[in-house]
């Protein structure tokens, strides 16, 4: 009997995987790129200008001091503490109506179970005649439905953001019954828009960002932050 | 700020649950916990106005009213000149100083005041500064009391910008750095303005005259002065929020009746230097623009209600905002109170219809990275801060640590520590690759590269063709040919001699600038795309695997697939891989040689060398029932 060489076993060869932060990034931001949103990306070393005054946070703003922020070169530059500064960067070179989304690695001085000094976030901007909280409304819950599903059950809280009058954070009832807070939004605050050369008369804005940690512990179901930054291949190779 | 559910529900006339209070709360921004009915509330940073018990029920009167009538003392103050200089009237606009004296010390506490510290489990110091800390938690307004048996010279207030030590009330001892206003006498610093008194001039359990001080602080001169000399104070949390400066007379009137409450007051006398003045916010009344702003559609009437419900005056077509609101100054605020008091889940929602967004064009990382990971490799995001400088490094002002004190310059120093990472974790074929933008610093100009490093180690794959093979710079040079066949990867060696490693096997790396790619046409078909849907992750073990070989010998080609099934379906909690290594097909003797490779790892503990032979003898004892095959050795 002569051997059928059909049956030597299969030559598969593994494929890798990405990241899952950089993957759920990518879903975000091209749910909002479904919604119309363009992407955009800018510096992580980034001014004091753009990461703070331009979005109303104060000299004073107790984000802006040095136990929060990490500042560099002898104070001539921040680490970048969200992502709204590549909006700024934006908005300076268009004219509404627009809409940015900007995703990216963002960093403030925490370092504990649950807060790393590095992070990422995805935050988007609307700008256009008569932008109003209902509309924002709607986006927020298309963003939720699609990232939870459309029974999630959803929370609107008044919050407080320099950049955005009124702001938002908005909860999602998780399976044990605990709200859990999933994003940040509101109507730009019009002094924002001012400062980008914007008529606060003619245009109105909304705004939100979501740390993409939090979203991606949740869609995947792991526990620790602190995981995804370990390079594990065993923790990794689960990504494919 | 912690309000028991009683102090809410009793100074309302309506008597909602306590389920019903927590919602108004969450509906108004206040978000908090509920422990032993007592809310604990997280006050945002812009509403120092509600840092008080009176301060949320302002808040709440837009669903419930007060029938709150705290009594006040309403007979006259005298005055009197107390010998005090005020260096800094920009600091501290307004400022009085309350002379009060009693027959005999208190120890007993009555009403709210007793209530106050058994109902929040608070610990009680002396009267007075019992009595000034349960009027900051009624009303909102920080007062310091100095026993006036200390106060024997003249007070001045200035600002210093120099180092001077100061001894806080609590005994504890701050070097004060920068700029600061203080208090003295004779030099002597007796009070960090705004944060916490000296011990110097504190008063004691037997103090029977004091010096009560209420003030108005500018907000941004006492902000981060707590943090930066970490001591936990309370009045600077309000101050820096902003108080209400309208407040003093009332706040020096009830702290006089609290005091009566409990003693016999021998002496009243009031010295006060006010340089403030109170210029009131007004808004054009403007509904439709609030509309506008919400998305709503509510009448004049109901939006001059709403914000009368809040303290806000009506005038003509004027709104005046009250004196505790200085977060509130434009249509936007107005709106956002508008929407917290129809609640933000009760406005409607109007569908949003944004332009289409403009096409992604395929960018040459998202090809590069599909490639990678086509290959086998592993995408890593490590963050940037590193220990050591090198060339153009940028600089942490404030690092958290030492070993953190620059950016990177490089991602390859990273992702060798990637890869000893998981070669200590028993891992012998290893790829990976970051993206990422690496700053540097040239001529003061910080510049910005978006670069790939990509690192390679051990056995090229597991199938029985690639197991022996192991990856080098010849093999990763000619593997990078099929994505760029013009561009040369340049693949180096990195010597293992100064690494902390038992692994001889080479490690071949490269680091590029996406730059250097631009000019080249890339026909790889892939490229990386979002997931359509997320895994569910299953938690890893932190405890090592161990690996066994079984080589069998299979004389009747024809049982092969038995044999495979038999190992493929064999179930152990314990056995966490299994692949053929090693396939030999010998053409005369019709026989067959297949290596298998089991891993075995444990979620709770590391494994005995005993339990995994034992699994290993139930594997082989299962597929030696399969005719005709062996294991040689066995």
């Amino acid at each position: 009997m002569s051997i059928d060489k059909d049956i030597s076993p299969k030559l598969t060869s593994e494929i890798g995987s990405y990241h899952p932060i950089n993957q759920t990034k990518a879903y975000i931001i091209k749910m909002l790129s479904d919604i119309g949103f363009n992407h955009i990306t800018g510096p992580e070393v980034e001014m004091e200008e753009y990461n703070f005054d331009m979005l109303n946070i104060k000299k004073t703003h107790p984000a802006r001091q040095m136990h929060d922020t990490f500042y560099v070169n002898n104070k001539s530059h921040v680490l970048r503490t969200h992502t709204s500064p590549v909006q700024i960067r934006t908005m300076l070179e268009d004219a509404p109506p627009f809409a940015y989304s900007s995703g990216g690695k963002v960093f403030r001085k925490d370092d504990d179970a649950t807060h790393l000094p590095m992070f990422h976030q995805v935050e988007g901007i609307y700008v256009d005649k008569d932008v109003n909280f209902s509309q924002l409304k709607d986006l927020i819950y298309k963003i939720i439905y699609d990232l939870f599903g459309n029974n999630a059950e959803v929370r609107f809280r008044p919050s407080y953001f320099p950049f955005t009058e009124p702001s938002a954070e908005v909860d999602i009832l998780s399976d044990s019954g605990n709200w859990l807070e999933i994003l940040g939004c509101g109507i730009v605050n019009p002094i924002v828009l001012e400062n980008c050369n914007i008529d606060s008369e003619e245009f109105s804005g909304l705004a939100f960002g979501l740390g993409v940690e939090r979203i991606a512990m949740l869609k995947y179901g792991v526990n620790d932050i602190r995981d995804f930054y370990k390079s594990n291949l065993d923790f990794l190779a689960q990504f494919k | 700020m912690k309000i028991p559910y009683q102090y809410i529900v009793q100074s309302i006339e309506e008597n909602p649950c306590i389920e019903e209070i927590s919602d108004r709360l969450f509906q108004l921004g206040h978000e908090h916990e509920i422990e032993d009915g007592i809310f604990d509330i997280e006050i945002t940073p812009n509403r120092g106005d509600c840092l008080s018990l009176i301060g949320i029920l302002r808040d709440l009167n837009v669903f419930y009213k007060s029938n709150r009538n705290d009594d006040i003392y309403s007979g006259t103050i005298e005055e009197f000149k107390l010998d005090f200089e005020n260096c800094v009237p920009k600091f501290c606009p307004k400022i009085s100083f309350l002379k009060l004296e009693i027959n005999k010390e208190v120890h007993e506490y009555k009403g709210l005041l007793r209530d106050y510290f058994n109902d929040l489990h608070l610990t009680k110091n002396n009267f007075f500064t019992d009595v000034s800390n349960y009027l900051m938690y009624e009303i909102g307004q920080p007062t310091h009391c100095y026993d006036a048996s200390k106060i024997k010279d003249k007070i001045l207030l200035k600002e210093i910008n120099h180092d001077l030590d100061f001894e806080t009330l609590l005994g504890k001892t701050i070097k004060l750095r920068g700029k600061n206003n203080v208090f003295f006498i004779n030099e002597e610093p007796i009070n960090l303005a705004g944060i916490m008194g000296g011990k110097n001039s504190a008063c004691s359990t037997d103090t029977t005259s004091i010096i009560l001080e209420c003030a108005y602080f500018e907000p941004e001169e006492i902000m981060g002065k707590s943090v930066k000399y970490d001591i936990n104070s309370d009045a600077a949390h309000k101050f820096e929020r902003g108080v209400d400066p309208l407040s003093h007379d009332k706040v020096i009137r009830r702290f006089i009746r609290i005091v009566q409450d409990h003693t016999e007051i021998k002496s009243i006398m009031l010295h006060t230097c006010d340089n403030y003045e109170h210029k009131p916010t007004n808004i054009s009344l403007d509904h439709n623009k609030i509309n506008r702003i919400i998305g709503t559609n509510i009448s004049r009437n109901e939006y001059i209600d709403c914000l009368q419900s809040l303290g806000f005056k009506i005038n003509d077509n004027s709104v005046t905002v009250p004196p505790y609101r200085n977060d509130v100054s434009v249509h936007n605020d107005l709106a956002e109170e508008i929407a917290r008091i129809i609640g933000y889940d009760n406005i409607p929602i109007k569908k949003i219809k944004i332009p289409n967004a403009k096409q992604e064009i395929d960018s040459t990382e998202d090809k590069i990275r599909a490639f990678l990971v086509n290959n086998g490799f592993y995408e890593i995001i490590n963050s940037p801060f590193v220990e050591h400088a090198h060339e153009n490094s940028i600089s942490i002002d404030n690092p958290l640590d030492t070993t953190r004190m620059f950016l990177r310059t490089d991602i390859s120093k990273s992702l060798i520590e990637n890869l000893l990472y998981n070669e200590r974790r028993q891992k012998d074929s290893i790829k990976l690759f970051e993206v990422a933008d690496i700053y540097s610093i040239e001529k003061n100009q910080v510049l910005v590269t978006k670069k790939i490093s990509i690192i390679a180690s051990g056995r090229v794959g597991k199938n029985y063709k690639d197991f022996s093979k192991t990856m080098n710079v010849k093999y990763m040079n000619d593997l990078f040919k099929e994505f760029l066949p013009d561009f040369n990867f340049n693949f180096k060696n990195i010597s293992r001699e100064l690494l902390n490693s038992k692994s001889k096997s080479e490690i071949v790396f490269c680091e590029i600038d996406f730059k250097e790619l631009q000019s080249y046409n890339c026909n790889y078909k892939d490229k990386f795309l979002p997931p359509r849907e997320f895994i569910k992750y299953k938690p890893i073990s932190e405890f090592p695997s161990s690996v066994r070989d079984i080589s069998y010998l299979i004389k009747d080609s024809t049982k092969i697939n038995s044999l495979r099934d038999v190992i493929f379906n064999h179930k152990n909690p314990i056995l966490r891989d299994v692949f053929i290594f090693d396939y030999y097909q010998n053409k005369k003797t019709d026989e067959i040689k297949m290596g298998f490779r089991f891993t075995f790892q444990s979620h709770d503990k590391t494994l005995t060398f005993d339990e995994i032979d034992n699994a290993i003898e139930l594997i082989i004892s299962e597929t030696l029932d399969i005719n005709s095959i062996s294991i040689p050795g066995i």
